[in-house]
């Protein structure tokens, strides 16, 4: 792994020389997501393995380009989990996400508002910047202080910052009994109610409300699920069905998300009343994540859109599809973008890695 | 200083609009030489304490124009010197933005100016059922600002998380005086995460005047007990089989024979005396899964050979252990006034080692060791005592520090878990990372901060003074990129 | 925390203790927390901390002007501090030996100095506060409002009995309450005569030098304290139980006769004496609750909803916490919950009238408080806080306030 480190750095300089940009990718599972692809393939895959797993420190350090799939292969025998539930986007048979990929992407599974996001749990990583060198940040323990905060920076940055080697990550035990119960209601009483069981000691680990029906699922030990859904109550979902249903939502394989009509992703307070946006809707993390789809033949006014998402304070994404001329990611502001762009320069001066990805900087 | 004329800065100053407290005269600087780190002491140029966020924005126009230093100052609990002034600099003492601006209790998220003090968050949000799980043993007097800047820990943040995980928002002035927010009340915001960055960077890329932290909901019931065990060992190992057996306790602090006696003595805790370390476990959640858990643990401790173990029957016997361990550090100083704390973090695993040797350094440098610390995080706070009034003796306590903190980065963990570097652990920085690390460190400030007037001096060591401390293997014109500015 | 003293301070008997208790404080910052004026001013010059900072520099020679007066002047003195201090720094003393210097070397203004002057002669005279407003209308445009506002409807004093149990204790009279309300004595006089003991009083004692000692005079303190052991003498000897003060404020006074006087050849031992024999009314009380129990026992009132205030004399200077709460709920009294029952009400001795802004301040955060329980009165422990207190209260709505030895009285008869 040496060498093939070694002669990462080596291209990577190499590439700054020329100012020539290159594409990093593991499994290509999220190519969709983010400003157009230039440049230059980077695949990662072939660094790959569990380079420390200690169940009893619940901490894991993995290469970029291992698969997901065969991190929790490992972590399923201990009985653990990477808490922020990520998503598996478009897997078959040969493409697999890798953790790689769920660190620059920054994307998080239902689980989210309950647990946490992937930066909540990164600990550490390891990269190579836009200038070939090698650099570790962070570490392999709960609590790090020293230096700023760069595991967390690079969580999210799509790769723009640095290309990823090693990451670590805090892991927790498997809840022992999951449930999820079903309600009917309308969305204004769902957002409602979702913030206000937020508030109580539930032992909470999913919610979601789509087309009149709301779905929460509850994880923990036994006694104290079956204890809140006594509390709860609700319409208690077979089993299979309500995993079938949260891998359904957590991977975007739900009918849904399958349609080739633009996927936005508006990330707002959990509390924001119902957007009116009159498109199809799916909602999630306790109400701060309502996934729209366009409707097929009507152009959205993404200006409208971003306009009135602002104004309750969240973002938008174009997650999926559409037109990307007019900007993936939301807009920052001036004195923002400025710190963007110096941030972008400190680690990658030529502007060489995943150029473009990330379009509002 | 780099401002050609002090009175004509000054005078910059006072025509900030409303006006501003401003203290010039060395009477009433000195008092505000030092935080908690009290080794060290400048006194600045002068503080100013603003009361509205745009005399911040002001006060860093004015230091920018004139490239003169600003460090920031909350309530001054800090204990590694991140507050401690710079002779030619002004220090912004943040306590009079105190106001809570908001508490949400249905989106569970509480708006407050960063001179609003930790518990006042959590006694805002009571009402509500709701509160700010980040907990350091400040608690009581230190603020949220400082929280930010410091990413505090806490005993409860094994389970809770740290600031980093607590904090939604904030509203920061440049050091150009620009005002930006960072964050969102949604669960992440567009663009890199800046809010993960600002957490824990000491002051170093802005100054922040409003934030809005996470709210929790309190748990339905707790448990907290203690155990008494015959030796640190045994109490080290429980730690890793309560954990390792999947229980995540709300908090597993970990105390020696020294602290317990201190903490009897100032606060009569009732903590049991024979013992030769004590486990303080707090378990929380639904009461059927806390009742489940407590079994688990007792089995556990039982193994470990806890020679006694009590729960606490009502919440004041709860409050009361925790009173306590939170006063844990003010108590030791009835032993000796004069100790010095450090903060390195290890993987839990090492423990019984890590401590062994901490002991066996403590003989070599004939200086008593004390252990109160966040045992569940693999958190260390040795306390070295020695005397103050024999020279040199706090400077042997210094290097005895510093030799486990490097114990700590050879095990594979960190030098500081939740104090931060300040001034106190610039060495340390030299052996926790390589100078490209460094140099990293030192462009992401000048990302935000060109001018580099924010704190400097502090959390990240020049390259320059990591090589003449000898920490850092750099040889002769190896420094990289020498042309960017290093402070 | 290290201190260099200069060498005018450095080995007298008051440098001396001053070391000791900087060398405690580690600057920690948990006083801060607690200090009501640094609560509404957010200045660390205006927190324990930052005051232990000047008096140190103070201390250590540096030149020392009306800023640091000021800050020290500020002080309330309530001692919150020390409740919260994790170190056992003893703040209270630390500032007694602060403010004697800083009166040395700092000259005060003409109109401060008079201002302080009155009250050091008017207050504690007892048969000038009787004769009561021809002092109080000469010194008024001296004085804030608050004064003026502050001299209360006078209860019937009621019958004191008649001495005629074998157990015997002394009562402090002192100097304003005899005058604003004697009958909290007289109440104190006969729940303890019920109680199968007699209270008296010795007539050459007064005030117990608190107020002299406030303002920072201590030869007129030493005067006054000195007059009272010499009263109190003939019947300590005569086998007088204890000393009962019914106002925590002159209580933690009494209680410091010792200390105060320790270096005096004549009467440091005397003084020891007195203040071991010092007990405040709720010690005495409490002792006496199995007593007490029964004589309630007999008493079938409804339950009342009480706001108890309690002074920090009482819990931060004599660390009594609890105690007279436990009584009143066992007189059948329902207490209600006082949101930072520990923050001091501004009274403070001479403070509402020397720093009336701030004093106003946190009485009126002290009102809304006792108030939010919504109780149907309210009751405390000293006569300055009492009438501090009843002067924030708002007329419409005027809820009683009493010492709360009074409400035990009236549920014994």
């Amino acid at each position: 792994m040496n060498e093939l480190i070694k002669n990462l750095c080596e291209r990577l300089a190499s590439h700054a020389a020329s100012k020539k940009p290159l594409t990093i990718h593991g499994g290509n599972t999220k190519a969709f997501y983010g400003g157009a692809i230039v440049g230059e393939a980077l695949d990662m895959r072939a660094y790959s393995g569990i380079i420390e797993y200690e169940p009893k420190e619940l901490v894991l350090t993995v290469r970029a380009g291992t698969t997901l799939a065969e991190i929790e292969r490992v972590m399923d025998k201990e009985n653990q989990m990477l808490p922020f539930e990520p998503p598996h986007f478009g897997e078959g048979a040969t493409a697999f996400a890798t953790i790689g990929g769920t660190v620059a992407t920054g994307l998080s599974g239902p689980r989210r508002p309950y647990t946490g996001a992937v930066r909540d749990f990164v600990l550490g990583t390891r990269i190579i910047n836009g200038r070939g060198e090698d650099l570790n940040f962070g570490g392999r323990v709960i609590k790090n202080v020293a230096g700023y905060d760069v595991s967390r920076l690079m969580t999210g940055a799509m790769g723009t910052l640095g290309v990823l080697l090693d990451c670590s990550f805090k892991v927790l035990p498997k809840p022992a009994r999951e449930i999820t119960l079903r309600y009917e209601m309308d969305e204004a009483t769902a957002i409602q109610r979702m913030n206000e069981w937020a508030g109580r000691p539930l032992p909470l680990s999913a919610t979601s409300w789509c087309d009149g029906v709301l779905m929460v699922r509850l994880s923990g030990a036994e006694s104290g699920v079956k204890a809140a859904q006594e509390k709860l109550g609700g319409e208690n979902v077979a089993d299979k069905m309500a995993h079938d249903f949260w891998s359904g939502l957590r991977d975007h394989r739900a009918g849904f998300f399958s349609s080739s009509e633009p996927l936005w992703r508006l990330s707002v307070p959990s509390t924001t009343p119902a957007l009116q946006l009159n498109m199809p809707q799916w909602m999630e993390w306790g109400g701060a994540l309502r996934w729209v789809r366009g409707i097929a033949g009507v152009n959205t006014d993404i200006t409208t859109l971003r306009v009135k998402v602002d104004a309750v304070g969240g973002h938008v994404t174009l997650f999926r599809n559409g037109d990307k001329s007019t900007g993936v990611f939301h807009p920052l502001q001036p004195v923002l973008g400025k710190i963007h762009r110096n941030l972008k320069t400190a680690f990658d001066p030529e502007n060489i890695l995943n150029r473009g990805r990330m379009d509002n900087i | 200083m780099l401002v050609t004329d002090t009175s004509n800065f000054i005078a910059c100053l006072q025509r900030i609009q409303p006006p501003l407290n401003i203290l010039t005269d060395v009477e009433r600087l000195k008092p505000f030489e030092t935080d908690a780190f009290i080794s060290h002491r400048a006194t600045p140029l002068c503080a100013v304490l603003p009361e509205t966020e745009s005399q911040v924005a002001e006060i860093l126009k004015s230091c920018s124009r004139e490239r003169v230093p600003v460090v920031t100052r909350g309530a001054g609990t800090g204990i590694s010197g991140g507050a401690i002034p710079h002779d030619d600099g002004v220090l912004v003492v943040l306590t009079k933005l105190n106001k809570i601006a908001n508490v949400d209790a249905l989106a569970r998220t509480a708006t407050v100016g960063p001179g609003v003090r930790n518990l006042a968050v959590s006694d805002a949000a009571k009402p509500f059922r709701l509160f700010y799980a980040p907990d350091p043993s400040s608690q009581l007097i230190c603020s949220i600002g400082g929280n930010v800047a410091e990413n505090s820990g806490g005993v409860h943040c094994l389970k809770y998380g740290l600031t980093t995980h607590n904090v939604m928002r904030a509203r920061v002035i440049t050091s150009d005086g620009d005002v930006i927010e960072i964050g969102s009340r949604a669960l992440d915001a567009a663009g890199y995460d800046l809010m993960a960055v600002m957490t824990g960077s000491e002051g170093m890329l802005g100054l922040i005047t409003e934030i809005t932290v996470k709210l929790v909901a309190e748990p339905e019931h707790i448990e907290t007990m203690l155990a008494a065990f015959p030796s640190v060992t045994d109490a080290a190992n429980a730690v890793g089989k309560i954990i390792g057996g999947g229980v995540i306790p709300a908090a597993l602090e970990m105390m020696d024979k020294m602290v317990v006696e201190a903490c009897e003595k100032v606060m009569s805790a009732g903590f049991p005396l024979d013992a030769e370390a004590l486990l303080l476990i707090e378990l929380d959640g639904v009461r059927e899964e806390v009742a489940e858990q407590l079994a688990r643990v007792e089995t556990v401790l039982n193994e470990c050979h806890a020679q006694e173990i009590r729960v606490a029957a009502n919440a004041a016997e709860r409050e009361k252990l925790w009173r306590a361990r939170k006063g844990a550090f003010a108590a030791l100083a009835t032993i000796q006034p004069d100790y010095y704390t450090i903060d390195g973090t290890i993987p839990r695993r090492c423990l019984p080692e890590v401590l062994a040797r901490y002991a066996e350094l403590g003989r070599e440098y004939g200086m008593t060791v004390a252990n109160v610390f966040h045992a569940g995080d693999g958190n260390l706070h040795p306390c070295i005592f020695y005397d103050g009034t024999v020279p040199g003796e706090m400077e042997r306590s210094e290097e005895l520090g510093g030799k486990m903190l490097e114990i700590c980065v050879e095990v594979g963990g960190t030098i500081t878990g939740e104090h931060g570097v300040g001034i106190e652990k610039l060495k340390q920085m030299c052996v926790q990372f390589r100078p490209l690390e460094l140099s990293a460190f030192h462009e992401i400030k000048a990302a935000f901060d060109p001018s580099g007037i924010l704190n400097p001096g502090k959390g990240i060591p020049s390259l320059k003074r990591c090589s003449e401390w000898g920490g850092m293997h750099v040889r002769a014109g190896e420094i990289p990129r020498s042309d960017i500015p290093r402070f | 925390m290290q201190t260099n003293l200069a060498d005018f301070i450095k080995d007298t008997p008051e440098g001396i203790e001053a070391e000791s208790i900087l060398r405690k404080c580690v600057h920690c910052g948990f006083c801060l927390a607690t200090c009501p004026t640094y609560n509404l001013l957010g200045d660390e010059l205006d927190s324990p901390r930052g005051r232990i900072y000047l008096m140190k520099q103070m201390l250590e020679g540096a030149p020392v002007t009306e800023k640091t007066m000021l800050h020290l002047d500020r002080c309330l003195t309530c001692r919150a501090c020390e409740t919260t201090c994790p170190s056992g720094v003893q703040y209270g003393r630390l500032v007694d030996i602060g403010r004697e210097i800083v009166e040395q070397k700092v000259e005060r203004s003409a109109i401060d100095k008079l201002k302080r002057a009155v009250l050091k002669k008017a207050l504690p005279q007892t048969g000038l506060f009787k004769v009561g407003l021809a002092v109080g209308r000469a010194v008024k445009p001296l004085l804030p409002d608050a004064l003026g506002k502050k001299i209360t409807a006078k209860r019937d004093v009621g019958v004191w009995p008649a001495p005629c149990h074998a157990r015997q204790m002394l009562v402090l009279q002192g100097c304003v309450q005899p005058a604003m309300a004697p009958s909290i004595n007289a109440a104190t006089a006969r729940v303890l005569d019920k109680l199968g003991i007699s209270l008296i009083v010795a007539p050459s004692a007064g005030c117990c030098g608190a107020i002299p000692h406030h303002l920072n005079d201590v030869h007129e303190a030493h005067v006054f304290i000195k007059r009272n052991i010499d009263a109190w003498w003939p019947f300590v000897e005569a086998g007088a139980e204890a000393i009962v003060v019914t106002a925590s404020g002159c209580g933690t006074t009494v209680a410091e006769y010792g200390y105060l006087l320790r270096n005096d050849a004549h009467y440091a031992e005397k003084a020891k004496r007195i203040s071991a024999l010092y007990r405040d009314v709720s010690e005495i009380i409490a002792k006496e609750k199995n007593a007490l129990a029964k004589l309630l026992a007999v008493q079938n009132k409804s339950k009342q909803k009480l706001a108890f205030h309690s002074p920090c004399s009482l819990q931060h200077g004599l660390k009594i916490k609890g105690v007279v709460e436990e009584i009143l709920s066992a007189a059948g009294y329902e207490l209600t919950n006082v949101p930072d029952g520990h923050l001091c009400c501004g009274s403070a001795g001479t403070y509402s009238l020397l720093q009336s802004e701030l004093s106003q301040q946190l009485l009126a955060n002290k009102v809304a408080a006792l108030e939010s329980g919504a109780p149907q009165m309210i009751a405390t422990a000293n006569i300055g806080c009492l009438a501090h207190i009843e002067s924030g209260l708002d007329d419409s709505s005027k809820l009683p306030i009493r010492h709360w030895i009074e409400l035990v009285d009236e549920r014994l008869t």
